[in-house]
């Protein structure tokens, strides 16, 4: 596949998007992996041979070499970073954060977010959204606080102190900013978690952070892009996003190939949607088409338990929250398909009801679909949505790629 | 990930990206070390031995080229300056020209070390007004070391500018080029002939009072020292009096570190007196540099908006108005 690809999830996540773009990357010189969302959540499983990495902060075509950039809509949290460019390191691949780019203006996720997001989490008990626990959340809501005074109410939460502006990565090389900014931070978490790091140990390590990677301003996208191809690398799946996810089971990020078609300002690309042959999901929220049945005929080596996460739930494919993710993308130009190698499956081509405009979550908490057979997924695949299956995969290693060259339509 | 200790996880952090520091953006470096110290040397194109002259002249495209001469001292810590530097050089010449402080500025980077205890203790570039001064700044080797003596081999490298160094600028318009030294240490007490001989390759026979050679060199060079906040020598009494004496309000002491491109770019701006300090401020500011150039208005508050043009060259210049090569 020539040209730019934006790769989106069309599910709750999980739905191989980390094997479909190393197996992009493997199939067609790159010249960068483009992160256009999400932040150090991300749990993308790529495998080799016998090298198998989740990669996170890092593009997915690390391994094929391919260079990462991060753009200004991800967040980025350093010390988990440097954490995955070590285990990086270890699988053989030389100076792993040579390979990285960062906008300046990409947020910064810190210890303190990360605190505030568990503790939040924690109080929730059994009411769980189903967070990993990283501070995404949390790093985003402070970045909506700026001017809101302590008592405001700002997206559901109450703001507890006085907040500042948010820190940045390009803060990272300006120590007085950093300092003033983390100050701020830190005072305004203090009634949630106590003491959280010392700031000036916080701001040497990010001053290192910021000498050790490349730190982009202005529109290195559409400079990488005037270069050579490009992977947009989607995180989450468009069902978990902001606006068209199912609420309060949302992850706080456009999912949908809305940031990555921005960052190409008007240059073409294709945007790929990737489902697995079955449906997954982390944690709580609708899965109407759950069943046990399909979870534990389909164990997950790389997915289990995650203690803020919540666990591991499969079901039936859901043809009608399929289309619906494609709709929310405002289309998709072709599919990827994974877990070819599970059989004997069923898809959900029908509720008992049709999809509301409003209240989608409660909806999808009590339905009953109806299932029919589905013998080959990439023929009932590209019929359904009557658009080209350029990618399968029947596995989870790259040797279980394929790569179709688009035909002619 | 992300679950362990803060200090488990923030050492391993820092640890990691300390390694990984910039360090490969200084290719010819990162090959260098990775051989024996025996083996060190510095890249051709910025080996001063029996180098002529480097030379900064006039083209169709430059009419009026300024040569910029910026000279690291690249031992232990001061080793980050130039990573710096590289990060920055876009800003610097956007400052330069876009400003209008400068029409063709045409810059040079050279590493200075210790001549008594390095490998390779001088390192002098070519003038360049495109990308390949990122390139050169690059291929400096950032050898490190250093330590001990409080002193580095900056007259060395004031010496090869004083006598190496052609630019059109003087010769065809009587105007000044701008050399900076960045640095954290004094000059030798004196500069000794046979480092001459073996590191540029002057038939030389007696060692030279530092002095002189700096008087020398002001004759056609702005000279500024300027020393970063970056060890324990900014606080050093000994070292402010030592280059205030030969340079008086041109050593400029700088908080940040990371702010030594703007600096550079002020310094010039207000020398040529196309802005003062509060201008200065300004063009900063809008260039998104709005922490330095606190940092840079503190190291030239001293320096004054409006007199920092007028100072005299020193008197009692001796040598000749071009650089005579033996």
């Amino acid at each position: 596949m020539d040209g730019h690809v934006i790769v989106v999830g069309l599910g709750f996540g999980d739905e191989g998007k980390g094997a479909v773009v190393d197996a992009l990357c493997h199939h067609t010189p790159t010249t960068a992996v483009v992160r256009f969302n999400g932040g150090a959540q991300a749990a993308h499983n790529v495998v080799r041979g016998n090298r198998h990495h989740t990669f996170s902060q890092f593009g997915s075509g690390t391994l094929a070499g391919v260079p990462t950039h991060l753009s200004l809509h991800v967040l980025v949290e350093p010390i988990a970073l440097a954490g995955e460019s070590r285990d990086l390191t270890a699988l053989g691949v030389t100076d792993p954060l040579r390979l990285l780019s960062i906008d300046a203006d990409a947020l910064l996720t810190t210890p303190f977010h990360i605190a505030a997001n568990r503790a939040r989490e924690d109080a929730r008990g059994h009411a769980r959204h189903g967070s990993c626990g990283k501070g995404i959340g949390e790093t985003t809501w402070y970045s909506l606080l700026t001017g809101a005074t302590p008592g405001d109410v700002v997206e559901n939460h109450q703001v507890i102190g006085t907040p500042g502006p948010p820190p940045t990565v390009g803060d990272c090389a300006h120590p007085t900013v950093l300092r003033t900014k983390l100050d701020t931070l830190a005072r305004f978490y203090e009634p949630l978690i106590g003491d959280g790091p010392p700031v000036d140990d916080l701001v040497s390590l990010y001053r290192d952070f910021a000498d050790a990677v490349r730190i982009t301003t202005g529109d290195e996208v559409g400079r990488l892009a005037d270069r050579g191809r490009l992977v947009f690398e989607g995180a989450q799946g468009v069902l978990l996003d902001q606006w068209r996810g199912f609420h309060p089971h949302t992850t706080w990020s456009t999912v949908t190939p809305d940031n990555a078609r921005t960052l190409l300002g008007h240059r073409h690309a294709t945007v790929l949607g990737v489902t697995r042959t079955y449906q997954t999901r982390h944690g709580a929220g609708p899965l109407p088409t759950e069943d046990d049945h399909v979870l534990t005929r389909f164990p997950e080596r790389h997915n289990g338990t995650g203690h803020y996460q919540g666990s591991w739930r499969a079901g039936h494919l859901d043809a009608v929250l399929l289309r619906y993710a494609v709709d929310a993308c405002g289309g998709v130009d072709a599919l990827a398909v994974t877990h070819l190698d599970a059989r004997d499956l069923h898809v959900a081509t029908a509720y008992d009801a049709p999809l509301p405009t409003s209240d989608l979550t409660t909806f999808l908490h009590h339905r009953t679909p109806t299932l029919t057979p589905m013998p080959d997924p990439v023929t009932w695949l590209a019929d359904h949505l009557d658009v080209p299956v350029l990618v399968t995969g029947a596995g989870p290693d790259l040797a279980d790629y394929t790569v179709r060259a688009p035909a002619l339509r | 990930m992300g679950h362990g200790k803060w200090d488990d996880n923030a050492y391993a952090a820092a640890k990691t990206f300390r390694a990984a520091k910039g360090i490969d953006d200084f290719g010819y470096t990162a090959t260098m070390r990775s051989r024996p110290a025996k083996e060190w040397k510095a890249d051709p194109t910025l080996d001063p031995k029996n180098v002529d002259a480097r030379e900064c002249r006039d083209s169709p495209d430059h009419a009026d080229s300024t040569p910029i001469a910026v000279l690291f001292d690249v031992t232990g810590s001061m080793g980050r300056v130039p990573q710096i530097m590289q990060r920055k050089l876009g800003k610097l010449h956007g400052l330069l020209q876009r400003k209008g402080y400068l029409t063709d500025p045409q810059l040079m980077f050279g590493g200075i070390g210790d001549a008594d205890s390095d490998r390779v203790p001088l390192q002098i570039g070519q003038f360049e007004s495109d990308n390949r001064m990122d390139e050169q700044l690059r291929t400096i080797f950032l050898e490190g070391n250093g330590g001990g003596q409080k002193s580095e081999s900056y007259e060395l490298a004031a010496y090869f500018v004083a006598r190496h160094v052609t630019t059109d600028a003087w010769q065809k318009r009587g105007r000044k080029g701008y050399l900076f030294l960045i640095g954290d240490e004094l000059n030798k007490p004196r500069l000794e002939a046979r480092h001459i001989r073996r590191i540029i390759g002057d038939d030389i026979k007696e060692d030279i009072d530092p002095a002189s050679v700096y008087r020398e060199l002001s004759r056609k060079w702005h000279v500024y020292f300027v020393l970063p906040n970056q060890s324990s020598y900014y606080h050093d009494q000994d070292i402010a009096d030592h280059w205030r004496d030969l340079l008086g309000q041109r050593f400029l002491k700088l908080d940040d570190p990371g702010a030594v491109c703007e600096l550079i770019a002020a310094t010039i701006g207000m020398e040529e007196r196309v802005v003062d300090l509060d201008q200065a401020m300004v063009d900063l500011a809008e260039i998104g540099s709005i922490a330095e150039s606190k940092a840079v208005g503190k190291a030239l508050v001293h320096v004054g908006g409006h007199t920092v043009a007028t100072t005299a060259a020193p008197p009692q210049l001796d040598g000749p108005d071009d650089v005579t090569l033996t």
